[in-house]
């Protein structure tokens, strides 16, 4: 039960005929002989437009008595070479000028502006990101996010920009840090050989035994990686076993092994930063970042105006109790009611009426003088973050000893408040929420230590959580504790203090009773909790205004992480000796094997003469020659074929990353040597292979399905047609984007995230659909979570990020009808669309119609067409119209 | 050519070669087939006479204990309290081996077939003349996450796919307006993983599991997010389906195209099955009862159970029910490290009633002839305590070395056990039976070689059982 349509008997016996395959044995199998050097063959109908690729294939149509199609109209070639190179839609204009050129040249002059264009590098960027099983989380368990993965996509985007010497491409990959230390670049590149998952519970579990095995299976997922994509063999199988089809012996898996074994996943520090990531600079960022807040403050102004209004006049007339001693940081740290005036102490500062904790700061005041018995502690209080973990915010604290009572955060439970005490003697959850606004804006926290032992927290004069009873009251002689801001006890940890920004402390000598705090909370803190918001906004608005939060915090994010001088890279240790194990098993260690490539790989030699305990250095720069050496034919056939694949949607080799025994023949063994000569004469350019492929007769053929052709060649393996293609999951997502006018163009950068996460040992992400320029980017940009994955892009076969996916499928389901025609986002895009032809149009629907089937279809409608859609528009709106447009299969296919 | 998607027509031999030719999987032409065809037809013929059709899957997260359960030692109730004795010192996850300790829960033996069930699920144990248990499995890893990608694709690594998708490819669907492979998650959270849990992996994503929810909206995306009159949902079909005709005729009538215009026919039979299908409100109180429906704690799982059979009865193939989420606090599995008689306890009184209901109501509706229930876990727990040496802790430890898992339904000798332990429940003694003997069996009572159920993916031929796997003779009857 084969999936890969394999040719028909008719086809196997023209691909058989072929000099370049083998009649025996393994040792000449046809990838593995060196490239064959045959120029083309004479074009039997010589043609002033054809080129060398033409003559290949006109060469083998010619022997199955076919024809090629003729030339596709000049608007389809323009849809096609659009999603084909930039993975969008053409805009009407360009296919326009292109129709409109009669000048020689006109095909080449858009070629060339196209593969010029930066979008270009992005769209072939997520080419390769599939084949490197390319992921920003963890994957297994803990599934933990990578913030800085994104800077390997943006390397390979920029190589693709650039025509980086593919060769230079792979050579960084496999080896970048240690050929080129000082250079970011090449260290970011390396990001290849740990793009896949990382067992972070496997490897640190107790079992040292299970530990190795889950080293052995990284490797083997290094190895694997490494073997189909540059050389399409699946050198991995041979971890246990000899090959059981390909003449790869198990040693030397583990020689190749032997050369990646310093390969380890980690974070790497980039010095000296890069000039060019600071294209997009955080000064726009912030700027957005402004821009949405003034609309959110505008937005919730009429409502905490109302809200705060009904606060001044509290029902019960209650007035705020008057506290024993209050710190308001007006003036200082001093005691603004009594003589208790602290001290700043660390790195804390006043600025603008707070305390301002950074790190390590804290205030201590003198010994208070009176008992402290029953007793309220109060603080207003904004966290730089809730992941922090373990800091007292206020604490009462023994003169000597390490009795103390601390209002903390996180200490025993991630993101909540809790009390802390010395040993946990009166620690108990108030199973109160996870704190999801103190990192937003100011929160008041009032903890209530009644005479019988029982302590209550409330949080903005809420009751946060139950009560809680603890083992008895703990009393403070007088004179013999102090009041400490910002630290839970001393001496001074770094876990132990909060960072973030307080307005104000209290101290009552009394425990206060609810209504009290709430009296104490309400007229002074400017905070309006969600809670509240929600009850006084209407439905669209609390939509729109927890959107623009979501983006709002996301931009701040976003800045962080564009500062953040790391990447998720090769971070090698020094490698071990290597053994070859019995069936694969760590505890069957036989031969000890140094660094070495594939023996039945010709060109370079396999012995990389570098000693079993060698450095890591030598070991991966060995193998980064080794695999690209002009003379391994597997090299450049590997790559000029997948980029074949993406020009005709299959390969001339139809299984990509699989050139050995199990794989394809190639349908055109001498064109595709050729392309790969050709990739080697022109300094590796991978432009130089597109530019072949696109100006060729052949990929500009008409796609209309062929009855008689297809009779004898059903596969188009002789390439009689373009085929038809479904646009991909992204390339969808994004010309829905573009269309409807919503894209934002902004290249490179943090990917944006479209879920919201949370780490409760594991992280978690919901998978939502948030709106907002921030994540209106294409959608190689969205942040690749192995365990959140979108279900838009999925129902499209967007490929599950930890398998390597040379070649996608394409299936048809009745769930991805039902979310083009229901999802949100789809529906958003239709009103979009119908947004756009208003504006960009006259006053008049069917200029509106027309423009609305330019921009879907790159074509005018027909009469019928117009007339039709006419009626249905006015019946219906504009927008149905879109959304009809959207799931018709000429906007899904291209020509 | 002129086509009308309306009159369906026949689709031919030429046809299915177009179809695999457009990258379209033939399973993906036999769903749109059987779309033609009685919902009792298969995708593919079988390889041997298939003794079940069907499967219902529960995967018990986090480690299910067999010594408390289903693997009766007497004589770690007599060596309760005392230090294992053994040559090697357990490599254990967390390190750390207390005494031994005894279930906290009695066993007696049940049924006609006299299994030994534990109190731990006194329903189940009305019903234990159709279980069959295997007392002998073992993991490859005791790491919940690769040991759950194990148990359900046969490999400890991200990105193979789930026994579902593989079932959902070889088989193909039966069912002409429900998707082949459904997943109903633990209202609680997602198993760790998420999404991973129920991946095609490398098989067409048409083969990817589609979470149900048994309360609350079940399939997100079935209806548009915003009402749209019935009068506009008409005609934009109308006006879809004539630009696509269009569309179709002027690039000659290619299939994938008509293959798209079929998979909307498809949707809106979709739109009228899961509602129908989720409504359990539509079941007899009788029936609602028997599941635990209306009252805690076995309300979510009966919910789960009830959907699920009410899922094989419209012809899905597979169904997947969660019995616990992820790992984190509180924990909602059955992760038992710190206290057993605490969390077992309140897993399994989610599950027992509902369980128990589901083989009753299969059994009485003739279903269970050829349905299969399986009952896994990743792996088990250590008949040691998972505390300090010397000490008698409440807790234990993930146990890769032996665990039992339950089977019932076609093609099964019920009121059976297979294989068994040590004397302390620690390690499989006999009949040692691995994830990939336990994939063969469920493929073979499915009518399925599992050697020949194979799709090729980079270079080479996958399989479900890797290169490994027996049919376990034993326990088919």
């Amino acid at each position: 039960m084969r999936h890969m349509p394999r040719s028909l008997v008719a086809i196997a016996v023209l691909l058989l005929a072929s000099p370049a395959v083998a009649e025996d044995g393994a040792d000449s199998w046809w990838s593995l002989r060196p490239l064959s050097a045959t120029p083309p063959p004479v074009h039997p109908t010589p043609s002033p437009h054809a080129n060398p690729v033409d003559a290949f294939v006109s060469a083998r149509l010619g022997t199955a008595g076919l024809t090629a199609s003729p030339t596709a109209s000049r608007r389809a070639l323009a849809r096609r070479l659009s999603f084909d190179l930039l993975g969008l839609p053409p805009d009407p204009s360009t296919v326009d000028q292109f129709v409109n050129d009669s000048r020689p040249g006109a095909w080449i002059r858009l070629v060339d502006r196209l593969l010029a264009h930066p979008h270009y590098g992005e769209r072939w960027a997520r080419h390769w990101l599939d084949i490197v099983r390319y992921g920003e989380s963890q994957g297994f368990e803990r599934d933990k996010i990578r913030p800085d993965a994104w800077r390997y996509r943006d390397w390979v985007a920029g190589a693709f920009n650039s025509d980086m010497p593919y060769s230079r491409f792979v050579s960084w990959q496999l080896a970048g840090d240690v050929l080129h230390p000082g250079n970011p670049r090449a260290v970011i590149a390396t990001g290849f050989l740990v793009a896949g998952s990382y067992d972070e519970v496997g490897n640190s579990q107790q079992s040292q035994a299970m530990k190795r095995i889950v080293r052995q299976d990284e490797l083997e997922d290094i190895v694997s990686v490494v073997g189909q994509a540059f050389l399409g063999l699946t050198i991995h199988c041979a971890r246990c076993h000899d090959h059981k089809f390909d003449p790869i012996p198990q040693r030397e898996y583990y020689r190749m092994a032997a050369a990646l074994d310093g390969v380890r996943h980690g974070l790497r520090d980039l010095a000296p930063p890069l000039p060019e990531t600071s294209r997009l600079p955080a000064s726009s960022l912030h700027a957005r970042r402004l821009r949405l807040q003034q609309q959110l403050a505008l937005l919730e102004r009429p409502a905490r105006h109302q809200i705060l209004k009904t606060r001044r006049t509290p029902r019960s007339g209650t007035k705020p109790p008057s506290p024993f001693a209050r710190w308001d940081f007006d003036n200082g740290a001093r005691d603004s009611i009594g003589q208790l005036h602290g001290t700043l102490r660390g790195d804390s500062r006043v600025d603008d009426g707070r305390l301002i904790l950074p790190r390590r700061g804290f205030v201590t005041t003198p010994p208070i003088p009176r008992t402290l018995g029953a007793r309220t502690l109060e603080a207003w209080v904004r966290l730089d973050d809730t992941r922090q973990r373990g800091g007292g915010l206020v604490a009462l604290q023994a003169v000597d000893g390490p009795a103390h009572d601390a209002i903390a955060f996180g200490e025993l439970e991630a993101g909540r408040w809790n009390l802390a005490s010395e040993n946990r003697n009166r620690t108990v959850s108030f199973e109160g929420p996870e704190e999801r606004g103190a990192d937003k804006e100011f929160v008041h926290l009032a903890f209530v230590f009644a005479a019988d032992g029982s302590v209550r927290a409330f949080r903005n004069g809420q009751a946060y959580g139950r009560a809680i009873r603890t083992r008895g009251p703990i009393v403070f002689p007088a004179g013999q504790a102090r009041l400490v801001i910002g630290l839970r006890h001393p001496p001074t940890l770094r876990a132990r203090h909060l960072r973030g920004e307080v307005d104000r402390v209290q101290l009552h000598l009394r425990a206060l009773t609810a209504t009290e705090v709430l009296a104490s909370a309400g007229p002074l803190a400017t905070a309006v909790s969600e809670q509240e918001f929600q009850a006084s906004l209407s439905t669209s608005e609390q939509k729109r205004r927890s959107h623009l939060k979501f983006e709002i915090a996301h931009l701040s994010q976003l800045a962080t992480r564009w500062n953040t001088w790391k990447s998720y890279a090769v971070s090698p240790r020094p490698p071990g000796v290597t053994h070859v194990l019995a069936r694969g098993d760590p505890k069957s260690p036989g031969l000890a094997v140094s660094a070495g490539g594939v023996s039945a790989v010709p060109g370079a030699p396999v012995d990389f003469r570098v000693p079993a305990d060698a450095p890591d250095p030598p070991r991966r720069i060995a193998l980064a020659k080794w695999i690209t050496n002009p003379r391994n034919p597997l090299f450049s056939r590997v790559i000029v074929n997948r980029v074949w694949l993406h020009h005709f949607g299959a390969g001339l080799v139809e299984t990509p990353s699989d050139f050995g025994i199990n794989g394809g023949l190639p349908s055109h063994p001498r064109l595709l040597d050729w392309l790969a000569n050709q990739l080697v004469d022109h300094d590796w350019s991978l432009k130089h292979i597109h530019r072949l492929i696109l100006t060729s007769t052949t990929y500009q053929q008409a796609s209309r399905f062929r009855q008689a052709a297809a009779a004898q060649d059903a596969d188009n393996r002789l390439i009689w047609r373009q085929l038809p293609r479904r646009l991909e999951a992204e390339a969808l997502r994004d010309s829905l984007l573009a269309i409807s006018g919503s894209l934002n163009h902004e290249i490179g950068g943090p990917g944006f995230y479209d879920f919201t996460t949370f780490t409760n040992n594991s992280q978690f992400y919901d998978v939502g659909d948030p709106i907002g320029t921030t994540f209106a980017r294409r959608s190689v940009y969205r942040t690749v979570i192995r365990s959140g994955r979108n279900r838009f892009l999925d129902a499209f076969d967007c490929p599950d990020p930890s398998t390597k996916t040379p070649r996608r499928a394409v299936t048809t389901t009745p769930l991805q009808a039902l979310s083009l025609l229901n999802s949100n986002f789809v529906l958003r895009m239709a009103d979009r669309l119908s947004a756009r032809v208003r504006r960009e149009t006259d006053n008049t629907l069917p200029a509106r119609i027309r423009l609305a089937f330019r921009l879907c279809f790159a074509r005018p409608p027909t009469a019928t067409e117009a007339e039709t859609s006419l009626s249905f528009a006015k019946r219906h709106g504009l927008p149905a119209l879109a959304r009809v447009l959207f799931n018709s299969n000429e906007f899904l296919y291209v020509d | 050519m002129s086509i009308d998607p309306g009159s369906q027509p026949a689709i031919s031999r030429r046809h299915f070669l177009d179809f695999a030719q457009a990258g379209i999987s033939g399973t993906a032409l036999m769903s749109l087939l059987a779309d033609d065809r009685p919902a009792t037809g298969s995708g593919t013929s079988p390889h041997t006479a298939p003794r079940a059709r069907r499967v219902i899957h529960v995967v018990a997260t986090g480690g299910f204990s067999q010594v408390d359960s289903f693997d009766y030692k007497p004589q770690l109730a007599r060596l309760h309290g005392t230090p294992l004795k053994s040559d090697e010192k357990p490599d254990v996850f967390f390190g750390q081996v207390g005494l031994l300790r005894q279930s906290d829960w009695p066993f007696r033996q049940r049924g006609d077939g006299g299994l030994w069930i534990s109190e731990l699920f006194p329903h189940l144990a009305g019903v234990a003349d159709e279980l069959t248990v295997i007392k002998s499995m073992v993991a490859e890893t005791s790491n919940h996450t690769p040991a759950t990608f194990q148990e359900n694709t046969g490999f400890r690594l991200n990105g193979f796919p789930v026994l579902g998708s593989w079932l959902s490819y070889g088989l193909g669907s039966a069912s002409r307006n429900l998707p082949t492979h459904v997943v109903i998650p633990d209202p609680r959270g997602l198993p760790a993983g998420g999404s991973i849990n129920w991946t095609n992996g490398f098989l067409p994503s048409e083969h990817q599991g589609v979470p149900l929810r048994a309360r609350g909206t079940p399939l997100d995306d079935l209806f548009p997010t915003r009402p749209i009159s019935p009068t506009t949902e008409r005609d934009s079909r109308q006006l879809l389906a004539l630009l696509n005709r269009q569309h179709l005729e002027q690039r000659g009538g290619d299939d994938a195209l008509l293959g798209r215009i079929r998979s909307y026919q498809l949707a809106a039979r979709m739109q009228l099955a899961v509602p129908e299908v989720t409504a359990l409100d539509s079941e007899t109180r009788a029936t609602q009862q028997l599941y635990g429906l209306g009252r805690e704690p076995t309300a979510d799982f009966g919910r789960a159970c009830l959907l699920a059979r009410r899922l094989l009865q419209q012809g899905v193939r597979f169904v997947q029910l969660f019995s616990g989420g992820a790992f984190g606090r509180p924990r909602h599995n059955w992760d038992g490290h710190e206290d057993m008689v605490k969390n077992h306890g309140r897993e399994a009184a989610r599950v027992d009633q509902p369980l128990a209901a589901l083989l009753t109501d299969l059994r009485r509706t003739g279903l269970l002839d050829d349905t299969l229930v399986l009952f896994t876990s990743e792996f088990g727990r250590t008949p040691f305590a998972q505390s300090s040496a010397g000490v008698l802790g409440t807790g234990r430890d993930h146990n890769q070395y032996g665990f039992s898992v339950w089977m019932a339904g076609g093609g099964l000798k019920g009121g059976s056990s297979y294989g068994s332990t040590d004397v302390y429940g620690w390690k499989a003694a006999e009949n040692i039976t691995t994830w990939h003997d336990f994939h063969a069996t469920i493929l073979h009572l499915l009518g399925i070689d599992h050697e020949e159920l194979t799709f090729y993916h980079n270079g080479i031929e996958r399989r479900l059982t890797n290169v490994h796997g027996e049919v376990i003779d034993a326990i088919l009857s």
